[in-house]
């Protein structure tokens, strides 16, 4: 991950000045996923690319360390070899961008890690994900944990009560959503996510992350994802560092459309490694 | 009822979509169509191949590939009775001109540039995207004129320029580009006013690198150009976005208002009370707020001032396409040997009668301006003789300066006017009516020494009575609502006042007629310079002697004299929104003419006598239409 933030002094007149007009967001959300298509070759690469900032995430109540196994290994090789040999990619080092698991997963998944000789971070959630509904001292008591037993990055969920009575926390990304609600990330929510993002970045130099958790189980939808950063932020945010989706089941479609790009077939669900 | 066959010139800029809308609502009403088309581009090739499968009916649609010149020459074809010009204003104007007493009615929808009001409590990102929409996209008709509000001007032009950056242009069937080109015309006018104006001192900002002879033009953003430079004048070229800054919401009306354009504009504010009273101020035939560009063939579309004053989509749109039933068809009046140089110039000089005898006659009637009589400019007075020969009275003799301090008045009280509540319209007009019943024996008896039946002058001051409060009753309020499919909120279609509008009344029913034209425009919010008939002015004057009791000063206006030279003073000001003439043949092709100066729509009879008795033709809903303009005003909803 980048340096830390330096941070700034919070100023609330910023966000008493913000304006936020949501027919006109709308809009836009639709525009950004009609325009921009990619095709061929070039959708193929920006698949690739959509693979290496993927937080290979699994959240579920039986979680244990065989599927944590089976997720770190998918981790270090999301494509089947044959085809990233056939796009001439194999020597790359693609891999995801990280491991998201629950806090009591993550000795489990630092072992996985290790065994399959790999080297990205795993992160946990931690802080009562989902609700964040517990006490400061457990919330920090879990973060201090996760930490010891090996995750480098840490999910935190904020005190919705605090922000809904205006105190704020500062942050190095911001997510979408926990991705356990039943609307997640969307594209007028990132679009106005983004925007302060870029104001915060001319008015303070610094930058901060963003990442979209939940409901992204489509290529296609990767793709907008991805395209909508660009068009937003630049290519400076099109980086691991800045830029993160949360999926678990994405990483399936992609590898399903690659393989069409290389064999001109659809793949059965079989063909590809389980993950 | 229909109105038969209709000529339609387009521009080569036009998309299909736009073709249609223009054709589709003329084919509903039961016209029949030929449509004129630059060969520039191929889509006029595809309405011809859709006009050939409509093989049941050959002949409703007739599409012509040919070059703009050819536009008279359509024109002037026997049977044509009216000719929709759609295109840039210059040639707007040339057309108007060139078909001065040729016959068809003419509609201009003129210039393609549009207005972005910016205001500093806007959500700045999202009017960023407006202006890309308005400006910088395939789908936008023409340059943008872009008003900042100081406070953000910086911020605004930061995000301008980082927008600017993500734009692609490239071939237009390519699913990933922004814009395309627009053929060569269009990139060298573009060249053109970015040359102009960075000679004038304006920065320019261009983003992407074009090659010098590629066809594609990058989007621009000129900004410090000084206002009153010509460049400020003339019309924005697509993709060109010029940008000047406001200091207050009272500053951004007047300068957005302050160009003879008046087509569509966007207000973007979040703060509902300023964005709406910003809509109502601006002159404007569409506005959007918070939105820009929306388009539905539901909502009329049109403009004011030098944009034209024809409509399409919508109601009014069909009301393009209709004319009231009994309406003779449109022959050419042409007058060959009209000279629009001298007519109406000057005066002809009438030597003074012999020395009168009789009763010594009563003071000359002066000019009705701002509320009360006042001497003409010219200080001179003509006699109005009764149907015996006998001398009736003396009225005054207007010339030019006194049409011009009459439209002045006209504009001072107008706003006022404008500003009354629907009621307290409706009630000045009940009262006016209630004058004129009052003064019934005065006026009948003046009506009858121009020799008018004793009956019939009786019948047609009850019928201005009730004319006068029949249309009292019609006050309309400001609008209804549409129900557009695709919006989530409403689309107000709003009734406003021309302005001020200029009438000169018929020879025939002298009372009837000036009271059946004064009461519609006087109802639907506009000011009035009429005038009256020349051969019997005095029950109009009359009328107005309760006029400067009951109505405030300079609503309406009353200018008598040499009606030739007072209708060409009226047709060349250019501060007359519209102007309706009633005259003689040769007047009429003399106001169609001028009208071209400002391009303000005009109403004129062609020489031919009206029943102004008859319901139909002196109180029909053809007088209300031609009173007012339609502005849509569109209200995007969500939070």
């Amino acid at each position: 991950m980048s340096a830390h933030q330096r941070g700034t002094e919070l100023d609330l007149s910023w966000i008493s000045k913000i304006q936020v007009n949501q027919p006109a967001v709308l809009r836009r959300a639709e525009q950004i996923q009609a325009r921009r298509p990619v095709k061929k070759e070039w959708q193929a690469a920006w698949l690739l690319k959509a693979v290496t900032f993927i937080d290979l995430t699994t959240l579920s109540g039986d979680d244990t360390s065989s599927n944590i196994q089976r997720l770190c290994y998918k981790a270090k090789y999301p494509i089947r070899e044959d085809l990233l040999k056939a796009l001439n990619m194999h020597d790359k080092g693609i891999t995801t961008a990280a491991v998201c698991v629950y806090p009591a997963r993550v000795c489990d998944a630092v072992k996985a890690l290790k065994a399959a000789g790999c080297d990205i971070p795993v992160a946990s959630v931690a802080t009562g994900f989902p609700a964040g509904q517990t006490h400061l001292k457990t919330r920090l008591e879990e973060i201090r944990l996760a930490v010891e037993d090996g995750a480098s990055e840490i999910d935190v969920v904020i005190n919705r009560t605090l922000v809904l009575t205006g105190q704020w926390e500062g942050s190095d990304f911001i997510k979408t959503s926990t991705g356990k609600e039943t609307v997640n990330a969307t594209f007028p929510v990132a679009i106005v996510m983004l925007r302060a993002i870029r104001d915060f970045f001319w008015k303070t130099g610094n930058k901060v992350g963003f990442k979209p958790a939940g409901g992204i189980r489509s290529a296609k939808d990767s793709l907008a994802w991805l395209s909508l950063i660009k068009e937003e932020l630049g290519d400076e945010w099109l980086k691991p560092e800045l830029f993160r989706i949360g999926a678990s089941t994405l990483l399936t479609d992609i590898e399903r459309q690659i393989y069409h790009h290389v064999t001109g077939r659809y793949a059965a669900y079989h063909d590809l490694p389980m993950s | 009822m229909r109105i038969g066959v209709i000529g339609l010139i387009l521009p080569p800029t036009f998309c299909f979509l736009e073709m249609m809308w223009r054709i589709c609502p003329a084919l509903a009403v039961g016209c029949t169509v030929v449509v004129l088309v630059p060969p520039a581009s191929p889509t006029p090739l595809l309405v011809a191949q859709l006009a050939g499968e409509l093989g049941q009916f050959p002949g409703i649609l007739n599409v012509i590939s040919g070059p703009a010149s050819l536009g008279p020459v359509l024109a002037s074809q026997p049977g044509v009775q009216k000719v929709a010009f759609c295109g840039a204003i210059e040639d707007g104007r040339a057309l108007r001109r060139a078909l001065a007493g040729q016959g068809p009615e003419l509609g201009l929808a003129l210039g393609a540039e549009s207005l972005l009001l910016l205001m500093e409590t806007a959500d700045v990102d999202s009017a960023v995207e407006g202006v890309v929409d308005a400006a910088w996209s395939d789908r936008s008709p023409g340059g943008l004129r872009l008003l900042i509000q100081e406070s953000v001007w910086d911020e605004t032009m930061r995000r301008l320029q980082a927008r600017m950056g993500r734009l692609r242009g490239g071939r237009g069937l390519d699913g990933a580009v922004d814009m395309g080109a627009r053929g060569a015309a269009a990139h060298d006018l573009a060249q053109r006013y970015v040359h102009e104006a960075q000679s004038q001192g304006a920065q320019v900002f261009q983003a992407g690198s074009m090659p010098p002879d590629s066809p594609f033009f990058p989007p621009s953003l000129i900004s410090d150009l000084p206002p009153a430079s010509p460049c400020t004048q003339a019309e924005v070229p697509w993709p060109l976005v010029v940008a000047s800054p406001f200091r207050t919401a009272k500053e951004a009306l007047a300068v957005a208002n302050w160009t003879p354009r008046g087509g569509s504009a966007s207000v973007w504010s979040e703060r509902l009370g300023q964005a709406l009273e910003l809509a109502y101020g601006l002159q404007m035939g569409t506005v959007w707020i918070n939105a820009h560009g929306l388009r539905d063939p539901a909502v009329p579309t049109g403009g004011c001032k030098e944009s034209g004053s024809s409509w399409h989509g919508g109601p009014d749109g069909l009301y393009e396409y209709l004319r009231p039933s009994g309406t003779p068809t449109c022959l050419p009046y042409l007058s060959e040997n009209l000279n629009y140089d001298t007519f109406g110039l000057a005066v002809p000089s009438t030597l003074p009668a012999g020395p009168e005898t009789g009763l010594s006659p009563a003071p000359p009637y002066g000019l009705f301006v701002g509320g009360r009589f006042q001497a003409p400019g010219a200080r001179s007075s003509r006699p109005i003789r009764d149907s015996q020969g006998n001398l009736h009275g003396y009225v005054a003799e207007g010339g030019a300066k006194d049409i011009r301090g009459a439209v002045e008045a006209a504009h001072q009280a107008a706003p006022g006017w404008v500003g009354q509540l629907p009621g307290a319209r409706a009630a000045l007009l009940w009262a006016l009516a209630a004058a004129l019943q009052r003064r019934e024996s005065t006026l009948v008896s003046r009506l009858e020494r121009h020799g008018v039946e004793l009956k019939v002058a009786k019948a047609e001051v009850e019928l201005s009575v009730r004319r006068l409060r029949a249309w009292g009753a019609r006050v309309q309020t400001q609008g209804c609502t549409l129900q557009v499919a695709g919006l989530k909120g409403p689309v107000l279609q709003l009734q406003e006042p021309l302005g001020v509008l200029a009438i000169v009344c018929p020879e025939e029913w002298p009372l009837l007629a000036f009271v059946s034209l004064l009461a519609p425009a006087l109802a639907h919010g506009n000011t009035v310079v009429l005038v009256p008939s020349g051969a019997c002015p005095i029950p109009a004057l009359e009328v107005c002697q309760d006029m400067a009791t009951l109505l405030p000063g300079g609503l309406v206006n009353v200018v008598t004299g040499d009606r030739d030279h007072l209708t060409r003073c009226l047709a060349l000001h250019q501060d007359i929104q519209a102007l309706w003439y009633f005259g003689s043949a040769q007047g009429s092709q003399f106001v169609e003419w001028a009208s071209a100066g400002n391009l303000k729509p005009v109403w004129v009879n062609r020489g031919c006598p009206r029943a102004w008795d008859q319901d139909a033709e002196g109180a029909g809903p053809e007088l209300g239409l031609r009173a007012a303009r339609t502005k849509a005003l569109w209200l995007p909803m969500g939070d």
